[in-house]
């Protein structure tokens, strides 16, 4: 299928224009998990809900609202927006002439993250079929405090330590989205200069979090597991596992993690987890290292949790913001994602990067 | 940074509406691969490297000197495969499969991308039942 999947829902918000009816989201943030009626908690055997199981991400509700959307869709709307998506994917399946002839020089004309090369067909992907649903409401955004539905504008100081970091190398982004070739000086000097995506060192955009978020695209799996004083949860891209102590005080500001440090304890039926000491390299959407993530689970029936997550960084945003959606268990397996089993593509792109060199180093010599 | 992203993806949404690109990867595919080197590989399997990041297809070819190659194509990752209920056993090797992409830009390399990777009427691989282990329909 020849549709760029990380703006898919962005697009099918905006190609499908306005919802005509609007429900009303309920952003109050007091914590209450709506639970499904006719619904026994299960629990574990020290008495806690029992949130284990494996949860598929995977959506079209995108994480900030699209412009000129309400907060909720009717089901007639996610209807009609979901039967668009499965027409993309059966067009994506499609077959094509065998006798083609190879693509363009110069390129496809593709945009977005894959460049003017193309990417590959949509066989390959699982972004998600359905939106999501909290509390009966069919959501258009997984943000729902600001109540636009959007990430609050940066403070004066991120934009320019944004502007500065895009001025660099990125080996702080979570993924590459060069259009082509990233301009950026020492981009590809070396393994290091490239995004931790890249690197296998961490998923697509915020997948292993905190927050855990969908990336719209593949592999949108986590698994939970509880014990009395621990709670994991392992994300299968790029197969990381969260270990939260419970009722533990966090490490000393000094040690620093990939996934920050998790700990967690019980508000009544809901887990509630605590994540500071990031590095300065995890860099959620541009927060800095000293970025705050609390996400609330909840148990709202017996294939459902409630995830809520509030994002918390001074240096970044003026005012704290929060996102939810519903986890959907599912049957389906964690498979291994061993990434750096073969990653040939970050020894192509530096050797491409060194052909580069050789080829600018010779036209200079001959001037 | 995920600014650069959000940019990206605003652009890239607006883009759709007058082109519809193939599938990107979370690479730099452009760094990669070189747009001035399309190719059109047509053989058959002798390898595939079910593995992540991405999986690789080897395929041998006949070039136009009429010497034997065998061509490394890269796709997605196969976890999403299996979940479609494709398996090794699905894709033989010996099936014969036509290829349109293109070469990495070390030229030394016989390495190209699997922009669209099918059998050879067209027919496009990898097409399980849709759904295996999906969660249930919200509403």
């Amino acid at each position: 299928m020849r549709i760029q999947v990380f703006v898919l829902a962005v697009l099918l918000g905006i190609a499908s224009g306005l919802p005509g009816q609007t429900p009303v989201v309920n952003t109050s943030l007091a914590g209450k998990a709506t639970t499904s009626k006719s619904f026994t908690m299960p629990r574990t055997l020290d008495g806690h809900p029992d949130l284990q199981g494996t949860y598929d991400l995977a959506t079209l509700t995108p994480i900030d609202r699209p412009a000129g959307q309400g907060q909720t869709m009717t089901s007639e709307e996610a209807k009609k927006r979901e039967a668009g998506q499965q027409k993309r994917v059966a067009q994506g399946d499609a077959k094509i002439a065998g006798d083609r002839t190879a693509p363009p020089k110069g390129g496809d004309g593709s945009v977005g993250a894959a460049g003017n090369v193309g990417g590959y067909n949509y066989g390959w992907l699982d972004p998600g079929s359905s939106y999501n649903v909290v509390d009966g409401q069919i959501r258009t955004s997984l943000i729902i405090d600001p109540p636009d539905g959007r990430m609050p504008p940066y403070t004066p100081e991120a934009q320019k330590r944004i502007a500065a970091m895009r001025s660099r190398a990125n080996s702080d982004a979570t993924e590459s989205n060069d259009p082509g070739l990233d301009k950026t000086p020492g981009a590809y000097d070396d393994p290091e200069a490239r995004p931790l995506g890249e690197q296998c060192l961490l998923g697509f955009g915020s997948t292993s979090g905190p927050p855990m978020l969908p990336d719209y695209f593949y592999n949108n799996l986590h698994k939970i597991v509880q014990t009395g004083d621990s709670v994991m949860i392992l994300t299968e891209m790029v197969h990381d596992v969260r270990v939260v102590r419970m009722n533990a005080q966090h490490l000393p500001s000094n040690i620093r993690r990939w996934l920050g440090d998790s700990v967690g304890h019980w508000e009544g039926d809901t887990l509630v987890i605590d994540t500071t000491n990031f590095t300065s390299k995890t860099r959620f959407r541009g927060s800095t290292e000293n970025l705050h993530v609390v996400e609330r689970f909840t148990r709202t029936g017996p294939k459902t949790l409630l995830y809520r997550f509030t994002i918390e960084d001074p240096a970044t945003w003026a005012r704290p913001w929060t996102g939810e959606m519903a986890w959907y268990a599912t049957n389906g397996l964690i498979y291994e994602y061993a990434c750096h089993e073969a990653n040939y593509a970050l020894g192509d792109i530096l050797r491409g990067a060194r052909e580069r060199d050789r080829e600018q180093g010779a036209a200079k010599a001959g001037k | 940074m995920k600014f650069r992203l959000f940019v990206s993806v605003l652009c890239a949404a607006a883009a759709l509406f007058l082109a519809a690109p193939p599938l990107a990867a979370h690479h730099a595919f452009g760094a990669e691969f070189d747009s001035n080197k399309p190719v059109l590989i047509k053989g058959k399997l002798v390898r595939v490297e079910w593995v992540n990041p991405h999986s690789w297809l080897h395929i041998e070819t006949v070039n136009a000197a009429g010497e034997k190659e065998e061509w490394m194509v890269e796709g997605g990752s196969p976890n999403s495969l299996l979940r479609r209920g494709v398996t090794k056993d699905s894709l033989k090797i010996g099936t014969e499969v036509v290829v349109d992409g293109y070469q990495t830009r070390d030229h030394s390399l016989l390495r190209a991308n699997g922009r669209n990777i099918t059998l050879k009427d067209g027919t496009k691989l990898f097409l399980g039942s849709a759904g295996t282990g999906a969660p249930d329909d919200p509403h």
